[in-house]
């Protein structure tokens, strides 16, 4: 991700109706907001959708942008709504089933099998979470943003960003940790 | 990995990772980042056209209907507002009436009931 004076630099750029500034932005948050948008609707093409809808609002609404503001929170505020929308539009499923070979009792899986099916615990995992509680967490343990960040790309109190990180950590560190347990 | 019983201000990296590899795309990002760019001008377009189509529709049948609004009050409010005009021509015009000619040729005071007859036959 590039600094933040840069993001603002190709933000004035793109009003100024600079096309290729623009597709740099893009390219520097797309993977982010993949993510997020994914954190939130569980399925990756519906997140796909979204991010882009993030995008291109987020286009609509350059001016709108306060650049005395990071512009990555203002973005994923953006992208993290779209996802949401699209998730009420559509009565997405909120998490991907769990494939039940995964479950236990199979062959013990090699490698990319064991990373494969970390990820599909967590996928599952995060799915059982509420929406707020699971783009909470992945804002802050995957994004790195701060308290203070989430709070206003959530629109909810910063007290109520750190609980709700709190108990997401809680859920998916015991999963975690009992995953390790598994595998050794 | 940290106390999952602790509230803790910092990321945590390990967690972080696991979860960015559970969500992370498979496919290339340049895919996604055409795909996106693709949009780029008809989002512009969107953003701008349909609000002033919107105001161009109702450019028109909004004056139509203010003009017509206008005419109307203006002949409504003429003709409730203003008095017609009793030129004299009209009021000597029924010559042959009853009424009017009992009212000139009276000696006493016309009777309320003859003047309203004779203003009824003028009409």
């Amino acid at each position: 991700m590039g600094s933040s004076e840069e993001d603002k630099g190709l933000v004035a750029k793109s009003l100024a109706g600079d096309r290729d500034a623009f597709g740099v932005l893009v390219e520097r948050y797309a993977q982010q907001a993949r993510r997020v948008a994914r954190a939130v609707l569980g399925d990756p093409d519906d997140a796909d959708d979204a991010a882009q809808d993030g995008f291109l609002s987020a286009l609509v609404k350059l001016a709108q942008y306060d650049t005395r503001r990071p512009f990555g929170p203002w973005l994923m505020r953006i992208v993290a709504n779209a996802a949401t929308d699209r998730r009420r539009r559509r009565n997405v499923r909120q998490a991907e089933p769990l494939d039940p070979s995964l479950v236990g009792g199979g062959p013990r899986p090699d490698a990319v099998a064991m990373r494969s099916e970390l990820g599909a615990r967590l996928r599952t995992a995060l799915g059982e979470l509420s929406e707020r509680r699971r783009t909470a967490v992945v804002l802050f343990d995957v994004e790195g943003y701060s308290h203070a960040e989430i709070a206003g790309i959530l629109g909810i109190p910063e007290g109520t960003v750190r609980s709700e990180v709190f108990h997401a950590r809680r859920r998916l560190r015991t999963l975690l940790a009992d995953w390790k347990e598994q595998v050794r | 990995m940290k106390d999952s019983q602790a509230f803790d201000h910092r990321p945590d990296p390990e967690l972080g990772a696991a979860l960015r590899a559970a969500l992370e795309p498979k496919d290339d990002q340049k895919v996604f980042v055409a795909r996106v760019m693709a949009q780029y001008e008809s989002a512009l377009d969107r953003a701008t056209v349909p609000t002033l189509d919107v105001l161009a529709s109702w450019f028109r049948p909004g004056i139509a209907a203010a003009a017509a609004a206008l005419v109307a009050g203006l002949l409504f409010g003429r003709a409730v507002l203003t008095p017609a005009p009793a030129s004299i021509d009209a009021a000597m015009a029924p010559l042959e009436g009853p009424g009017l000619a009992a009212l000139v040729t009276a000696q006493d005071p016309p009777d309320a009931s003859v003047v309203f007859s004779s203003l009824v036959e003028q009409r």
